[in-house]
């Protein structure tokens, strides 16, 4: 599954970051790493684009984007 | 003698020579949202200088100032969360640390999200040059039940960390002394080299050594070029070519590729995230407070699926009539101060020195006018200002993007454009200056191009005569199909340059969602007064320049009766057969068309001159200079108080104004008899869309530093109006109404 499978409240740990080049580089850059832990928290009025929560902070992204990210939820 | 005064002035020059060189240059790097701006306006106050970096839009602060004897440049780099080549921010960030080689790096660092903040710390150690680390925002982390061991940080990190809190001026002082002690001794202040694992640090090794061959050992930190030519970093392989330098990249990588089945990116930043977090684990010490956090009771509210939509609706309502309530008592002042008195003053002055009819003429109706059409901004601009600071420094700016950002994707915009385009319906002057808040050039380009499709306050007296005179019943109905136009015609070409001018990968949205925070009163009005000064200097030459070349137009040659003589309607009679097909082939809307390039509503103003003749003066009692200086007091005293009141009274709806004089009266008499309502419509539709006016011209080169965004502003308008105004026009005639 991936990050933008989440609902809100769910826990996952990521697997495998699929984006290539500056999205990845980018995702990483702010903490979006293998193996890190993250949180689902809201969705945005319409619908997209969504903020999670990783390494302590609030990041928001597109679903488009987190499609890239997979992971294994948490119980 | 002479030749005593020239050494002196010799020696003199050397020693502000040698004081230049002491200088010493601090460059200042951290993430954004982690207070740098707050730390440098607390150093720096009034002494910094906002500017731009050369080539770019973003933004530049710097200042010089003394502290214990030495002088101290301090140098803004623009906020990132690292040190990659991808951002306008982060190159720019490096090619400063790489190039202009500051003497110390101040790295700022968020106390409460340490280990993120750090990930940046630990790219900055890679350059080798000495560092001060400020762990700012700490009093936020203690009372989070944070602590932060800094002699472990310190004893790891081998550079100082001092703790500060900007807003309140807590710790600067310690600061502004580590940086002095690091100045003096540069090489006790080196960070240390953080071990990123043997397989890294081996392939590092073998290519410093190579490195250390070569003339680039010079030019670049040996173990930071290294890093980045494992990782293939496109700047960097772009500017030495390692092929050609004889280092061999790919052998020295090829152990660490096979070892870890990843890329050298990933495996890299794998690695220094592992030392952020080896960090934070030693230092920091949580005792978990229970309690639910600020942003996260104010987030639950403002982002709340149901809630958040009416609230950003509202805020931006706020915004909306703040800016140009607060502003507009002032606008109006200074206009009315340019027209009166100032305009008399000058008149008296040069009746005194008996100057010609027509240099009176230019300076009161040439300069003056331009001068306070240029003041007529500055009250906005300084409002808009003040209002988007404030929203970016609170963290809602970030909100207002998460939330929009939907519905403005599917135009290919950001989340973050809503609010320029919003600003744009009051004035698009400062609607073009808001795309700051866009990170990302493509984005902000896009933006500032559908900006002037958005019907701005100036176009409304144009409307008022025109619906006035042939759509009186359906006022309102007609006035709003012009709003709408502009919004669906921004639609539909914003599409249009996506899939043209915009083509390929849409920039990201991968945003930061900071805590709230309130934002510093002195930041925010250093902030607005520099942009505001900048305006007015940058921007006010130009204006003035367009205005006089406009007077110069209208009234050469000198006393020219009819208008249709003058060069402007010499000017608008070759322009004519071109709106011949849509409409309104005379000169009289040409020549008006023209003279509303300053400002839109000047179209009127044109057209009541060229049509209607001029009402005599008003004979005024002369006013003697000491009850016109009583007037401008007054009046200012009066600005300030409406002012004042607009803020409180910011719900009500200022109304179109229904006074009218005698002399617009008699321009729609002549209108009625000139326009049928087809071409009247056409006519109106026209002046939404053709050619931004000047100023607008102007902030759009200020903010991009080019000109091409305003070319391809004034192609793609002038088609579309071109193009609207025949679809309407024939259109309507085909249909058969209002022919």
């Amino acid at each position: 599954m991936n990050l933008s499978m989440l609902k809100c409240g769910e826990k996952g740990k990521i697997t495998k970051i699929g984006a290539i080049g500056p999205l990845k580089r980018r995702l990483m850059d702010m903490g979006v790493l293998v193996g890190e832990e993250v949180k689902m928290e809201k969705v945005a009025p319409l619908g997209d684009p969504i903020e999670v929560i990783i390494k302590n902070y609030k990041l928001s992204l597109r679903k488009k984007e987190a499609e890239e990210i997979q992971l294994e939820a948490i119980k | 003698m002479s030749t005593m005064t020239e050494e002196r002035l010799q020696g003199s020059s050397r020693a502000a020579l040698r004081a230049e060189k002491k200088a010493i240059t601090v460059g200042v790097a951290g993430n954004p949202n982690s207070g740098k701006s707050t730390i440098i306006n607390a150093i720096a106050g009034t002494r910094l200088h906002v500017g731009n970096w050369p080539g770019v839009t973003v933004e530049k602060k710097s200042a010089i100032f003394e502290y214990g004897g030495r002088k101290i440049r301090i140098v803004d780099l623009p906020g990132t969360y690292s040190l990659s080549p991808y951002t306008q921010e982060e190159i720019i960030a490096r090619d400063y640390l790489i190039h202009e080689k500051p003497d110390v790096i101040l790295n700022v660092v968020d106390a409460t999200n340490l280990e993120r903040n750090l990930y940046l710390t630990v790219q900055v150690m890679e350059l080798g040059i000495p560092t001060v680390v400020a762990l700012n925002i700490y009093d936020e982390a203690e009372k989070r039940g944070h602590t932060i061991n800094r002699r472990v940080m310190e004893d790891m990190l081998g550079v100082k960390v001092i703790p500060t809190v900007a807003t309140k001026k807590i710790g600067l002082d310690d600061l502004l002394k580590s940086l002095l002690e690091v100045a003096e001794n540069p090489s006790a202040h080196c960070p240390k080299h953080l071990n990123y694992g043997d397989d890294i640090e081996s392939a590092a090794k073998m290519l410093e050594t190579q490195i250390g061959l070569t003339p680039l050992a010079e030019k670049y930190p040996p173990r930071w070029l290294a890093f980045k030519l494992m990782e293939g970093d496109s700047q960097v392989s772009g500017e030495i070519k390692p092929d050609d330098s004889g280092l061999s990249v790919s052998k020295a990588v090829g152990h660490l590729k096979t070892a870890h089945d990843s890329d050298i990116e990933s495996i890299m930043a794998d690695a220094r995230y592992a030392q952020a977090f080896g960090l934070t684990r030693e230092v920091l010490q949580k005792t978990e407070s229970g309690n639910i956090e600020l942003t996260e009771r104010i987030d639950r509210i403002v982002l709340n699926r149901v809630l958040g939509i009416p609230i950003f609706l509202a805020a931006m309502w706020f915004v909306f009539k703040l800016t140009f309530d607060v502003s507009k008592p002032f606008a109006d002042w200074m206009s009315a101060m340019t027209a009166g008195p100032f305009k008399g003053w000058a008149e008296a002055i040069l009746g005194l020195i008996r100057a010609p009819g027509w240099t009176v003429s230019l300076v009161t109706d040439g300069v003056m006018a331009g001068v306070g059409s240029v003041l007529v901004f500055v009250p906005v601009i300084f409002a808009m200002m003040f209002f988007i600071t404030f929203l970016e420094g609170s963290g809602y700016m970030a909100r207002a993007a998460f939330v929009m950002d939907r519905a403005m994707h599917t135009i290919g915009l950001h989340g973050k454009s809503f609010i320029p385009m919003l600003l744009g319906f009051g004035c698009n002057v400062p609607a073009i200056y808001a795309t700051r808040t866009l990170e990302n050039p493509k984005d902000k380009a896009l933006t500032a191009l559908l900006v002037p499709l958005m019907s701005c306050g100036a176009r409304l007296p144009v409307y008022v005569v025109f619906i006035g005179a042939f759509f009186s019943a359906h006022a309102g109905t007609v006035l709003w199909s012009l709003y709408v136009m502009g919004i669906v015609l921004a639609i539909i070409v914003g599409i249009c340059f996506k899939k043209t001018l915009f083509k390929g990968e849409a920039p990201m949205f991968i945003m930061e969602l900071p805590p709230y925070r309130r934002p510093s009163f002195k930041s925010l009005m250093i902030h607005t007064w520099e942009k505001g000064k900048h305006f007015l200097i940058k921007a006010g030459t130009y204006i003035l320049a367009v205005s006089i070349l406009i007077w110069f137009l209208l009234n050469l040659p000198w006393g020219v009766e009819n208008k249709k003589d003058s060069y402007l309607g010499k000017v608008g009679q070759i322009i004519a057969p071109v709106l011949e097909p849509i409409g309104f082939g005379n000169w009289e809307a040409a020549s008006s068309l023209i003279s509303g390039v300053i400002a839109k509503e000047i179209v009127v103003g044109t057209m009541g001159e060229i049509y209607v003749a001029k009402p005599e003066d008003e004979k005024k009692n002369p006013s003697t200079f000491s009850e016109d200086l009583k007037e401008v007091g007054t009046s200012f005293v009066h600005a300030a108080e409406d002012s004042a009141a607009n803020v409180f009274s910011t719900v009500g709806i200022s109304s179109l104004s229904s006074k009218e004089d005698e002399k617009r009266a008699g321009l729609k008499a002549v209108i009625q008899k000139t326009y049928t309502p087809l071409s009247a419509y056409a006519f109106v539709a026209f002046v939404l869309l053709y050619m931004p006016c000047v100023v607008v011209a102007i902030a759009m080169r200020q903010e991009f530093g080019t000109w091409k965004w305003f070319g391809i502003a004034f192609v793609y308008q002038m088609t579309l109006a071109w193009g609207v105004a025949f679809l309407i026009y024939h259109g309507g005639k085909l249909l058969g109404i209002g022919g």
